[in-house]
């Protein structure tokens, strides 16, 4: 697995490339809650369009990215999930729970949903 | 011919118990050198736990039983040396044969029938509700994960437990001292330090250590050979009391006579 | 012994490969040659009475037992030839689900779930925390998992059992006899559970039992053991129009015919029990 991130203007946009699994979650929620807690990015953006695959320690990792948002009252979305992505997502329920979009267009168009 | 042959098929199990004995005083020992880097806080948290369970809750007991050890320890010897108008060795007398002998043995004992039993209640309770296959099945050593911190905590706990009963029992000699002795409590002590030695002391507490060995083995080694069905666990536990009373006195018997024939006086 | 042609590696596609497997604890054998395949994704139900031999070929899975002979492949490895290291690394793929629940009673049931993941995952404490509630709400004991074993019903003890065997996200689940001492409903519940695990997360389950009502729910594919062989294995279909009288005997539950004549019954109580099988 390997993570990117790049700036488009004030928002992060979090490039996760390859299977998120137990052994490299650890990785992408370091890099989460340190965009999101030290460095006070107003709005966090996960891409993972190159993401097919994600167990459950990968899932409770974007769980710790978007509590850290909450704390911080940043924003905090997702895009790309894939079909297993977004199966796991739904399974547990936790689809309705993220910002989710289709794509990079619409997760930075987009208007918080409840501010 | 049978009475040879049963002779010689008992010698070998027993030859066969002391080296699955000494396999996992092993597998346990190297366990805790060489514990993967995940889980070292859990462990040392469990060794911890039974260091306070083996340890820690055990000092009333210890301290009631070898206080009276040392009075009647006292007692005994002031009614030999009575005669010979000896009293004021009676420090001597209980001093030595509580810090060489008396106090890791007793302790030995209080902690055998304490925690050896418990240990091998445990370890076969989960034999039999198979949490030792779940283990196993979730790739956890059971000696790692059972036997390595009650060896730790045992090895730990046992000299520590011996010099606290050698310090009550010379007190409960103490309380017949002065009572029955004519002594002072200044004088009394004065005069059990004068009579120990360094080596008194050590001696004892290599047997102490010893014997903790001895205890986690045997205990953990009754628990694991647990067969199927519950009474089997009320089985292995009176097994595991008897015979690790046993092989305690039977490693005593050796160290004592190894401090005989090799101290220089 | 069922004659199944040998092959030296594990059949491409499946997920577990059993071949020729034989199983003895001391003199005796109870597994007498046994091959099979789990494709990934599938639920294996293995049926059989007592003394079939089914709880042992589960534990030889999981590799509680070593087999005598034969191969079994489990992702890439065999687990008749596996190192201990090797053995433990597999062992981190598989989740075992036994039948007494085997939750350590020292423990409270999130201490339960986490332990694995505490002893075998790089993941931070806090990540652990949300996979133990995420675990506990997928087996329906949500907000749980302060209790301790002891506190549970048995039905919640089978549940929370099924979370620790899926706390490092397994590919494969093992079942020993999910439904047994549970009362019908909440035996319903667990074959439910089972269900939804199987379809939300692809994983290949092997289910033992003696449930024909719980065999034909959950189970893709069956194998019907009896003393210690195969004599059926097949599609939950194949398997319910089968004409096979063994498998008739069990699906009709049939009883043990009796030992009808004088010598073989006078044989089997003088103890001579092998002459009086013949």
């Amino acid at each position: 697995m390997q993570i990117a991130t790049r700036q488009v203007g004030e928002i992060t946009v979090v490039d996760v490339t390859g299977d998120i699994t137990l052994y490299h979650s650890p990785d992408l929620r370091k890099t989460l809650l340190d965009l999101i807690k030290t460095q006070k990015i107003p709005y966090v953006i996960v891409n993972l369009t190159e993401v097919k695959y994600i167990d459950s320690a990968g899932v409770a990792s974007l769980i710790e990215g978007l509590k850290a948002s909450r704390d911080t009252k940043s924003r905090f979305s997702l895009f790309g999930l894939s079909r297993v992505a977004r199966e796991v997502l739904e399974l547990t329920r936790l689809l309705k729970v993220f910002e989710v979009y289709e794509n990079e267009t619409q997760a930075l168009e987009s208007k918080p949903a409840n501010p | 011919m049978a009475f040879t042959e049963a002779v010689g098929r008992t010698a070998i199990d027993q030859f066969a118990y002391v080296g699955q004995l000494a396999r996992l005083t092993w597998r346990a020992a190297v366990a805790v050198v060489t514990g993967p880097r995940q889980g070292a806080g859990l462990r040392y948290r469990r060794a911890l736990h039974q260091a306070m369970a083996v340890g820690v809750e055990a000092i009333p007991i210890i301290s009631l039983i070898t206080f009276f050890v040392g009075v009647i320890l006292a007692l005994q010897s002031a009614h030999e040396l009575k005669r010979f108008g000896a009293m004021e060795f009676v420090p001597n007398a209980v001093a030595l044969s509580l810090t060489r002998e008396l106090g890791p043995l007793m302790t030995a004992i209080i902690v055998i029938g304490r925690s050896g039993s418990a240990f091998a209640a445990e370890i076969g309770t989960m034999k039999v509700s198979e949490e030792i296959d779940a283990l196993e099945t979730m790739a956890l050593d059971p000696v790692q994960f059972l036997v390595a911190p009650k060896l730790v905590a045992m090895l730990i706990m046992m000299p520590c437990l011996t010099m606290w009963s050698d310090f009550m029992g010379i007190a409960g000699g103490a309380v017949f001292g002065i009572l029955g002795a004519g002594f002072t409590i200044s004088s009394y002590f004065r005069a059990t330090l004068d009579a120990l030695l360094k080596e008194d002391i050590i001696t004892g507490l290599i047997k102490a250590f010893m014997f903790g060995m001895v205890i986690t083995a045997v205990g953990c080694q009754e628990g694991l050979m647990t067969g199927l069905g519950s009474e089997q666990v009320g089985r292995s536990t009176t097994t595991a009391v008897v015979k690790s009373i046993f092989v305690v006195i039977l490693v005593d018997l050796g160290f004592t006579a190894l401090f005989y024939f090799t101290s220089p006086n | 012994m069922t004659p199944t042609p040998e092959t030296q590696t594990q059949d491409r596609g499946s997920a577990i490969s059993v071949r020729n497997l034989r199983v003895s604890y001391g003199e005796r054998e109870i597994l007498h040659g046994i091959s099979f395949d789990v494709l990934p994704g599938e639920t294996l139900v293995i049926l059989g009475g007592s003394g079939s031999g089914k709880s042992t070929l589960l534990r030889t899975l999981v590799g509680l037992e070593r087999p005598t002979s034969g191969e079994i492949w489990l992702g890439g490895k065999n687990m008749a030839t596996i190192t201990p290291k090797e053995l433990d690394d597999l062992r981190k793929t598989i989740g075992m689900s036994f039948q007494g629940s085997a939750l350590f009673g020292s423990m409270t049931v999130g201490e339960n779930v986490s332990l694995p993941l505490k002893e075998h995952s790089p993941l931070d404490d806090s990540t652990i925390e949300i996979m133990v509630r995420l675990k506990l709400d997928q087996v329906g004991l949500a907000g749980y998992e302060n209790y301790m074993p002891a506190q549970l019903s048995g039905g919640m003890k089978k549940r929370a059992a099924v979370a620790r065997a899926m706390s490092m996200d397994p590919q494969i689940l093992f079942f020993d006899e999910p439904s047994a001492g549970l009362d019908p409903i909440i035996a319903a519940g667990i074959d439910e559970l089972i269900l939804k695990l199987k379809k939300a997360f692809g994983m290949t389950c092997v289910v033992v039992t003696h449930e024909l009502a719980s065999a034909f729910l959950i189970g893709d594919r069956m194998i019907l053991l009896d003393r210690g062989v195969i004599v059926a294995n097949g599609t939950k279909d194949e398997i319910q129009v089968s004409q096979q009288p063994r498998v008739r005997q069990f699906l009709d539950r049939i009883p043990e015919p009796e030992l009808k004549d004088e010598l073989s019954y006078l044989q089997m109580l003088i103890g001579d029990d092998a002459t009086a099988r013949k």
